[in-house]
C-alpha cells in the first residue's frame, strides 16, 4: 500500500466513470503509469483488467504498447507543449493482425497541478479504414467503368457517323442525301450531349455548353459560308437533368436545321438566335431566325419528320410550341409556365413581335404541323 | 506531296471508321492511304516519303497507341502534321505533341476537313510562332 504522502488517490468516482466509458479510455499518471483502464479498452485490446492498475503504458499487455511516438507525445501533452488529437499510430502485437488506431490525449485540467493525469481514448479505425477503402475502390472502379462506357458509346456514334456520311456521299439523289445529312447531324447532337456528360458532375447539363457546342457542330457542318450565315447561342446557367437535356438538345436541332434549309434561300444572309432561360419551374427556350418568314396558305409545305420529332419531344416535357412571326423571320418558342401563358424572352423583345399564331384555326398549343418552314422529310 | 495532292496517312482499327475517313480524305481532294495500327503506319511512314499528314485515332491494338504514334512521329518525321481522335473526350491537352490538333469522337467531317485543309496550308512556310498559335487541341 502506498504512502498517502507519496501517492495521490483518486476520487472513486472519477475512477468508476473511466472504467465505465463505452470509449475505450485509459487514465494515465505524468509519467505514463495506468491508473484506471476501461472495460471497453481492455476488451478491446485483449488485455486482463486485474493487471492494468499501476502498470507502465510500456508493460500493458505484452509490451506492445511501448511505442516511443505514443510516449513521446504524451510527455508532450503531459508537459501542455502539445496535444495528441486524432493522432493515428499502428497497434502490432505478434501473430495478431496489426490494428489501425486513432487516439486523442488530454492532460485533465482540474486544478491540481501536483498531480499531472492523462486522458487518453484510442479508437480502433481497422475496419473503419478497410470499409472506407473498400467504398473508394468501389467509386474508383465505378468511375473507370463510366469512363468505358461514355468511350463506347463515343466510338459507336463515330460508326454510326461514318456509315451515315460515306452513304450521303455516294446516294444519287439530293433528298435522300439531305434525310442522311440530317440523320448524321442528329447523331452528332446526341453526340454533343454525350460529350458533355462525360465532363459533368453530378448527372446535370449546363445547358450553354452543350448548346453552343450543338450550334458549333450544326455550324461546321451545315454553313458554307459563315461570313453569311451564323448561330448565336444566349443561354443563362441553367442546368437539367440529363434526360430533359436530350429533348431539348434535339429540339435545338431540329429547329436549327429547319432554319438553316428554309430562311435564307438564293444566298440570303442571316443570322440565327438560340436562346434558353428558366426561373423555377417555368422555361423558354427559342429559335429565331431573321430569314424570309412563312409562306402563306397554300404554299404551306407540308410537315416532317422533323416536325414531328419537335411535337413529340416537346409531349414529352409537357411544353407548348408556338411559332411566331419574328418580322423578318420567324420564331419559334418551346416552354412552360406555371401560369400556362408563354411569353418572350425579355432579351427577345426587339426581335419577335407580339406571338399571333399565323395558322388557320390554329392553337397556341397545338401542333406546328403546316406552319411554313417544315422540313422536307 | 503526290502528283500535286497531299498524302493523307489515316490509322484507324476499326473498318467502318477508316472507311469513312478515307472517305472524307478523298471528298477533300487528298490522296488516302490507311493503316489498322501504329506498326503499320510507321512501315508505310518509312517506306514514303510523301506522305504530308496523318490523322489517327488513339485506342488501337499493337505496340502503341494514337499518342505514342503521334509523337514517335513528331520525332522522326517533324513536318508530318498530325491530327488525333479519341472516343476519350476530355485527352490531356499536354499529351499531344505540340501544333497537332485533336478532336472527339465521334467527329464531323467538315470540322477534320477544315482542320485539315489548316494545318496543309501551312506546310510549306515553317514559322514556328504560326505553330504555336494553332497548337490549341479542341
Amino acid at each position: 500500500m502506498p504512502q498517502p504522502s507519496t501517492a495521490h488517490i483518486e476520487a472513486a468516482s472519477t475512477l468508476a466513470i473511466v472504467v465505465s466509458s463505452h470509449e475505450p479510455l485509459l487514465l494515465l499518471s505524468e509519467n505514463q503509469t495506468v491508473i484506471a483502464a476501461s472495460s471497453s479498452f481492455c476488451r478491446a485490446f485483449d488485455i486482463n483488467p486485474a493487471t492494468v492498475s499501476r502498470c507502465p503504458l510500456d508493460m500493458l499487455g505484452d509490451g506492445e504498447w511501448a511505442m516511443p511516438k505514443l510516449a513521446s507525445l504524451l510527455k508532450a501533452t503531459a508537459e501542455g507543449i502539445a496535444q495528441i488529437d486524432a493522432y493515428e499510430i499502428d497497434l502490432k502485437r505478434p501473430d495478431r493482425e496489426t490494428r489501425q488506431l486513432v487516439v486523442h490525449a488530454r492532460k485533465l485540467d482540474d486544478g491540481d497541478v501536483e498531480h499531472i493525469r492523462l486522458l487518453l481514448a484510442v479508437t480502433d479505425v481497422t475496419a473503419a479504414r478497410i470499409e472506407a477503402r473498400l467504398r473508394d475502390d468501389l467509386v474508383r472502379d465505378n468511375s473507370m467503368l463510366l469512363k468505358e462506357i461514355q468511350h463506347r458509346v463515343a466510338n459507336s456514334l463515330q460508326i454510326i457517323a461514318s456509315i451515315l456520311m460515306q452513304s450521303a456521299r455516294r446516294v444519287q439523289s439530293d433528298e435522300a442525301r439531305g434525310h442522311l445529312h440530317n440523320a448524321h447531324h442528329r447523331v452528332m447532337s446526341i453526340a454533343a450531349l454525350q460529350r458533355q456528360l462525360s465532363t459533368s458532375k453530378g448527372g446535370n447539363v449546363e445547358l450553354r455548353t452543350y448548346f453552343s457546342q450543338l450550334c458549333h457542330s450544326l455550324a461546321a457542318s451545315m454553313i458554307a459560308d459563315p461570313d453569311r450565315l451564323s448561330i448565336e447561342v444566349r443561354v443563362d446557367d441553367s442546368a437539367v437533368p440529363a434526360d430533359v437535356s436530350v429533348s431539348l438538345g434535339l429540339i435545338v436541332t431540329e429547329l436549327v436545321i429547319n432554319a438553316l434549309k428554309h430562311a435564307f434561300p438564293d444566298e440570303r444572309p442571316g443570322r440565327i438566335l438560340v436562346e434558353y432561360a428558366s426561373s423555377g419551374q417555368d422555361w423558354l427556350l427559342t429559335v429565331t431566325d431573321d430569314g424570309v418568314g412563312m409562306p402563306a396558305g397554300s404554299d404551306t409545305p407540308k410537315a416532317g419528320l422533323g416536325t414531328s420529332i419537335v411535337e413529340a419531344l416537346a409531349r414529352n416535357l409537357a411544353c407548348e410550341i408556338r411559332f411566331s412571326d419574328a418580322d423578318p423571320g420567324v420564331s419559334v418558342a418551346v416552354g412552360h409556365r406555371a401560369d400556362g401563358e408563354l411569353r418572350d424572352h425579355p432579351s427577345n423583345e426587339n426581335i419577335a413581335r407580339p406571338m399571333h399564331d399565323p395558322r388557320p384555326g390554329g392553337g397556341a398549343a397545338s401542333p406546328p404541323s403546316g406552319t411554313g418552314q417544315s422540313d422536307d422529310e | 506531296m503526290n502528283n500535286g495532292k497531299a498524302v493523307v496517312l489515316v490509322v484507324e482499327d476499326n473498318a467502318i471508321v477508316r472507311m469513312g475517313a478515307v472517305d472524307l480524305v478523298l471528298s477533300a481532294g487528298y490522296e488516302a492511304l490507311e493503316a489498322t495500327d501504329a506498326d503499320t503506319a510507321i512501315r508505310i511512314l518509312e517506306s514514303r516519303s510523301d506522305i504530308d499528314l496523318v490523322f489517327t485515332d488513339v485506342q488501337m491494338p499493337g505496340t502503341m497507341d494514337g499518342l505514342k504514334l503521334s509523337h514517335y512521329i513528331r520525332d522522326r518525321w517533324p513536318p508530318v502534321k498530325l491530327i488525333v481522335a479519341s472516343g476519350d473526350a476530355i485527352l490531356e491537352e499536354s499529351s499531344l505533341p505540340g501544333g497537332s490538333r485533336f478532336f472527339a469522337k465521334p467527329y464531323d467531317s467538315h470540322t477534320i476537313t477544315d482542320a485539315m485543309a489548316r494545318l496543309l496550308a501551312r506546310d510549306d512556310s515553317i514559322d514556328p510562332a504560326a505553330a504555336a498559335d494553332h497548337s490549341g487541341k479542341e
